[in-house]
C-alpha cells in the first residue's frame, strides 16, 4: 500500500510539473507553435477517450470520428446559426454525442471482435455521408466557419479569438478531462471495465453485466470525443464533414498503440510523438502516413504494449535485479 | 410443486440440443443444500454442457432450472451469479493480464451494487479486507502481485476457485478442478479445497474417481446426455450398468 | 425509364461481380483463415496501379490483367510471411498491424504514382444498343471475366489437392496437421490467392472508376460487409451478397440520391449484423 501512496505522489508531482511547463511555454514560443500545441491537446483528449474504450474496456471502435464530428458541428452550428454562448455550446458538444453514443452503442456492444469494428465503421460512414450530403446544414466538404464568443464562467472570461487565450482554455479543459479519466480508470467502475477487457466471459460469470458496462464506457468515450471535436472547432473556428470520416478514428488508434494502450499517459505521449513527427516530416516528405503506417507495424511487432509498455518492462527488470 | 426441505437446485426435464444433437436429454436432478454431488460420465456425456446451462452460459432447449425454489431458466449468467451460483471452468479462465490480487478483487467487488467512478477503488476498505482474507484462504498471499500467467498451473486452478468463492456463492460448480494435475498434485488441491470450503453446496464434475469417491455425498452418472444412475458412492461403485459404461474403462 | 432501369440493373450486376471477386479474396483470408486484413482494399488499389504502369509499358490491358495480380500476390506473400506469421493470433493485433500496412501502401503509392486520379482506357470501345441506350461491351466482358474467374476458383477449390487441403485446414486445423497437411504453406498460399484476387478485381474495376491511391478505402469496408452479410467462410454467399448489395445501391440510386441509397444499404447491413451476425447464408 505504501507503493500506491508513492505512485500517487509521483503522479501529482509530474503532472503539476508538466502543467507548469505548458503554462509558461507560450511566452517562449511563437503563435504558430502555440496553435500546433493547442491542436495537440485536442488530439490528446481524443486519444485518451479512445483509450478508455479500447485500452481499458477492450472495444476497438473505428467509429469515434462520428462523435468527434458531432461535437465539432454542435459547437459550430449552435454558435453560428442559433447564437448560443460558448459555455452552453461546449456543454452540448459533450451531451449530444453522448446521446448518439447511447444509440450507436446500444446496438454495437451486442457484437464483438470484427463485427464490432465493422458496425462502428458503418455508423461512422453513415454519419459521414449525411454530413457530406446535407450541405445546407453542414456546409458539406467546404465546411462552416464562425467566430466563437469568449468563454465565461462567473467573473472569469477567456477570449477565444486570441491564440494564447485559446491555448490556455483548451489546455485547462484537456487537463481536467485527463484527471477525470484517470480517476475513473482507477475507480471501481474502471476495474469493471478492465475485467471485461481481460476476460468478458469470466466477468459475466462473476456477476458483471458486461453489456451494460461496455455501453457506459462507450457513452463516456463518445462524450469526451465530442468535447474534443468541440474544442477543435473552437480552435480552428471551423467544422467540416471530413472530421466525420472513419480514418479520423484511425489517428486515435495510432496514437494509442504507439504510446501504449490502457495507460492514459501512453496515448498522450503517442499523440505528442506522432503529431510532432508528422509536423516535422511534412517539411521534407509529402507522405507522413507512410511513416505512421510503418511505425504502427513496427510497434505492433516489437512493442505491442507501446512505448509506455517498453519503459515499464525496462523498469521492472531493474527492480527485479536489485 | 412440493419441494423437499433443503433442495437448493432442481433440474426438470432439462434439454439442450445443438442442431440435431441432443447434448442434454431430459435431465431431472435434485441437489440438497450442503450436499457434494459428483457428476461423472464419459467424455462428451454432457457434463460441461449441463454446468453451462445451470450458470446461464447456454440457453436451454427445454425444461426448467430452479434455484432456491425460484426459476432461473432464462436468466443471464451475470444475474445467476447474483442469485448465488459460482463456477470454475475446465480450462482455466482467469483475468490473464491482471495480478492475483486484482483477480480476487474483481470477484469480491462484483457483489457491490454501485461502482463509483469518482473514488479510488482501493479506498473500499471492506473489499480490500475481503480480498486479503481470500488471498490468505487460497494460500496465494505471497503471489498477490504476480501476474496470474506467472503462476504454476496448480496455483492457477486454486486462484480460479478463489475467484469463484469470492462471489459468496451458495452453489459452487467445479468443472474438473484436477484436470491436468497428476495424482499427487490432485491430492494437494483437494486438501486445499477442503480448507477453503465452508458449507457451500457443490456440484463436482470429475474424471478422477479417487477424488470423487473420497468427496462425494452422492453421484449422478451422465451418459449421452441422460442420467444413467444416481446414488451414494458405494451404490454407484457396484452398479453394473455404470461399470460397463464408464468405471470399467476409466478407473485406473 | 425502362432503359434506365435496364442500365442500372446491368451496372449493378457488373459492379456486383467485381465486388464479389474482392469479397471472395477477403472471404478466403478472413472468412476461412480468420485473419483480418485491413490492407485488402489497398491490395485492390495496388492491382489497378501496377496494371496502369504495365499498360504504360506494354500498351496491352490483357497482359496487365495477368501479370499485375501476380505482382500483388507476391506482396501478399511478403505480408503474410513477414508480418502475419509473427504476430500472435489476437484479432485486434492483426487489425492494427494491417491497418498500418494499409496506411503505408496507400501513401507509398501517393508518393510514386501521385495524388491525381488517372484513367485506364478500356481495351474494347464497342457499345451496343439496349432499348434506346448504348451499353459498353467492356462492362459485359468484365462481368464474363469475373464469372470465369469465379468458376476457375470453384474448380480449384473443389477439384484440386490444394483446395481439399484448404477446406481441411479450415475445418479442423489440428487434424489437418495430423494428416500431414503443410498447414503453414496452406495459410500462406491462401493469403497470396486472396491478395491476387483483390488485385485482379482492382484491374477489372479500373476502366469503370479511375485509378487513384484512395480507391481501396471504401471498397475495403464494402468487402467486409459483403463477407459478413454473405456469411464468413461461405464463398457462394459472398457472391450472392455482393450482387444483391450492388443491385440495391444501383437501383436505389434511380429513385433517391446515390448517397441516400448507400445509407439505406448500410442501415440494412446494421440490421443483418444485429439479427443474423452469421450472415444471411451462414450457419
Amino acid at each position: 500500500m505504501f507503493l500506491q501512496k508513492g505512485k500517487s505522489l509521483g503522479f501529482i508531482l509530474i503532472f503539476v510539473l508538466i502543467l507548469l511547463v505548458l503554462i509558461v511555454l507560450p511566452f517562449f514560443v511563437d503563435l504558430f507553435y502555440q496553435t500546433f500545441l493547442t491542436e495537440l491537446f485536442v488530439w490528446i483528449l481524443f486519444a485518451i477517450s479512445f483509450d478508455l474504450i479500447f485500452g481499458y474496456t477492450g472495444l476497438l471502435s473505428f467509429g469515434q470520428a462520428l462523435f468527434f464530428g458531432l461535437g465539432s458541428y454542435t459547437v459550430t452550428i449552435l454558435m453560428r446559426q442559433f447564437g448560443f454562448n460558448t459555455e452552453l455550446s461546449l456543454l452540448l458538444s459533450i451531451v449530444i454525442p453522448m446521446i448518439f453514443a447511447w444509440f450507436v452503442g446500444y446496438f454495437s456492444v451486442k457484437l464483438t471482435g470484427i463485427h464490432f469494428v465493422i458496425i462502428t465503421i458503418i455508423f461512422a460512414i453513415i454519419g459521414n455521408i449525411i454530413g457530406d450530403t446535407w450541405t445546407s446544414f453542414t456546409g458539406g466538404s467546404d465546411g462552416l466557419t464562425f467566430s466563437p464568443r469568449p468563454f465565461r464562467l462567473g467573473l472569469f472570461q477567456i477570449n477565444l479569438m486570441d491564440i494564447k487565450g485559446n491555448y490556455y482554455f483548451v489546455l485547462g479543459v484537456v487537463a481536467i478531462s485527463y484527471l477525470f479519466l484517470r480517476r475513473m480508470v482507477q475507480s471501481p467502475l474502471g476495474k469493471v471495465f478492465i475485467s471485461i477487457r481481460e476476460n468478458e466471459e469470466r466477468a459475466k460469470l462473476i456477476g458483471y453485466n458486461a453489456q451494460r458496462y461496455k455501453l457506459i464506457a462507450f457513452i463516456i468515450a463518445g462524450g469526451l470525443s465530442g468535447l474534443a471535436g468541440g474544442l477543435y472547432s473552437l480552435t480552428l473556428k471551423y467544422a467540416a464533414a471530413s472530421y466525420l470520416h472513419w480514418s479520423v478514428s484511425g489517428h486515435a488508434v495510432v496514437y494509442t498503440v504507439v504510446g501504449g494502450m490502457g495507460t492514459l499517459i501512453g496515448p498522450a505521449i503517442g499523440a505528442g510523438i506522432v503529431m510532432s513527427l508528422e509536423h516535422y516530416l511534412i517539411n521534407y516528405l509529402q507522405a507522413t502516413d507512410l511513416v505512421v503506417g510503418i511505425a504502427l507495424v513496427f510497434m505492433v511487432l516489437v512493442a505491442p504494449k507501446g512505448l509506455v509498455g517498453l519503459i515499464q518492462s525496462k523498469l521492472k527488470r531493474k527492480e527485479a535485479s536489485v | 410443486m412440493s419441494e423437499t426441505f433443503g433442495t437448493i437446485l432442481k433440474l426438470v426435464d432439462l434439454n439442450k440440443a445443438f442442431g440435431g444433437l441432443l447434448a442434454v436429454n431430459k435431465v431431472n436432478l435434485s441437489v440438497q443444500k450442503g450436499e457434494l454431488r459428483a457428476l461423472i460420465g464419459p467424455n462428451g456425456a454432457g457434463k460441461t454442457t449441463l454446468l453451462n446451462l445451470i450458470t446461464g452460459t447456454l440457453r436451454t432447449s427445454g425444461g426448467q432450472i430452479f434455484f432456491k425454489e425460484k426459476e432461473i431458466t432464462h436468466l443471464h449468467s451475470y444475474q445467476i451469479s447474483h442469485r448465488g451460483i459460482a463456477r470454475t471452468m475446465q480450462i482455466t479462465s482467469l483475468f490473464s493480464g491482471l495480478t492475483v490480487f486484482e483477480n480476487i478483487w474483481a470477484a469480491v467487488q462484483s457483489r457491490k451494487k454501485f461502482f463509483n467512478p469518482f473514488i479510488q477503488a482501493l479506498k473500499w476498505q471492506d473489499v480490500k479486507e475481503k480480498t486479503e482474507s481470500m488471498l490468505e484462504l487460497t494460500g496465494l498471499k505471497d503471489q498477490a502481485q504476480l501476474i496470474c500467467s506467472e503462476l504454476s498451473y496448480g496455483e492457477q486452478r486454486i486462484l480460479e476457485m478463489g475467484i469463484a468463492l469470492s462471489t459468496e456463492p451458495d452453489l459452487l460448480c467445479l468443472d474438473e478442478p484436477t484436470a491436468g494435475l497428476n495424482s499427487q498434485e490432485s491430492m494437494v488441491l483437494v486438501k486445499k479445497m477442503r480448507n477453503m470450503l465452508s458449507g457451500q453446496t457443490i456440484i463436482l464434475v470429475e474424471h478422477d474417481m479417487g477424488v470423487v469417491m473420497e468427496l462425494a455425498d452422492n453421484i449422478s452418472v451422465l451418459h449421452y446426455g441422460a442420467i444413467l444412475a444416481e446414488g451414494p458412492p458405494d451404490e454407484i461403485k457396484e452398479n453394473e450398468e455404470v461399470k460397463k459404461v464408464y468405471l470399467g474403462s476409466e478407473h485406473a | 425509364m425502362i432503359s434506365n432501369l435496364a442500365v442500372a440493373v446491368l451496372n449493378g450486376i457488373v459492379w456486383g461481380l467485381i465486388m464479389a471477386l474482392i469479397a471472395l479474396g477477403l472471404n478466403m483470408i478472413f472468412g476461412l483463415l480468420h485473419i483480418i486484413n485491413m490492407a485488402h482494399g489497398a491490395l485492390f488499389m495496388l492491382g489497378a496501379v501496377v496494371a496502369w504502369y504495365l499498360i504504360e509499358l506494354t500498351g496491352n490491358f490483357w497482359i496487365a490483367l495477368i501479370i499485375a495480380p501476380l505482382c500483388v500476390g507476391i506482396i501478399g506473400l511478403m505480408i503474410e510471411r513477414g508480418l502475419i506469421r509473427t504476430i500472435e493470433d489476437k484479432p485486434i493485433t492483426t487489425i492494427i498491424c494491417t491497418f498500418g500496412v494499409m496506411l503505408a501502401i496507400q501513401h507509398l503509392v501517393l508518393i510514386i504514382f501521385g495524388g491525381s486520379p488517372r484513367r485506364i482506357s478500356p481495351p474494347v470501345a464497342y457499345r451496343f444498343q439496349i432499348f434506346d441506350l448504348q451499353y459498353p461491351l467492356m462492362r459485359i466482358m468484365i462481368a464474363l471475366i469475373s464469372i470465369a474467374m469465379m468458376i476457375g476458383l470453384w474448380i480449384f477449390l473443389r477439384k484440386t489437392k490444394y483446395g481439399l487441403w484448404m477446406r481441411a485446414v479450415v475445418q479442423d486445423r489440428e487434424m489437418a496437421v495430423g494428416l500431414g497437411i503443410p498447414v503453414n504453406k496452406v495459410y500462406m498460399w491462401t493469403f497470396v490467392l486472396g491478395s491476387a484476387l483483390a488485385a485482379f478485381s482492382g484491374i477489372l474495376a479500373a476502366p469503370i472508376i479511375s485509378v487513384e491511391f484512395m480507391m481501396g478505402r471504401e471498397v475495403l469496408i464494402m468487402a467486409f460487409i459483403i463477407v459478413i452479410v454473405g456469411g464468413m467462410g461461405n464463398l457462394e454467399g459472398s457472391v450472392i451478397a455482393a450482387i444483391m448489395i450492388s443491385l440495391i445501391q444501383g437501383i436505389g440510386s434511380l429513385f433517391v440520391a446515390p448517397s441516400i441509397a448507400t445509407v439505406f444499404a448500410l442501415a440494412f447491413m446494421i440490421l443483418v449484423l444485429m439479427f443474423r451476425p452469421q450472415g444471411l447464408f451462414g450457419e
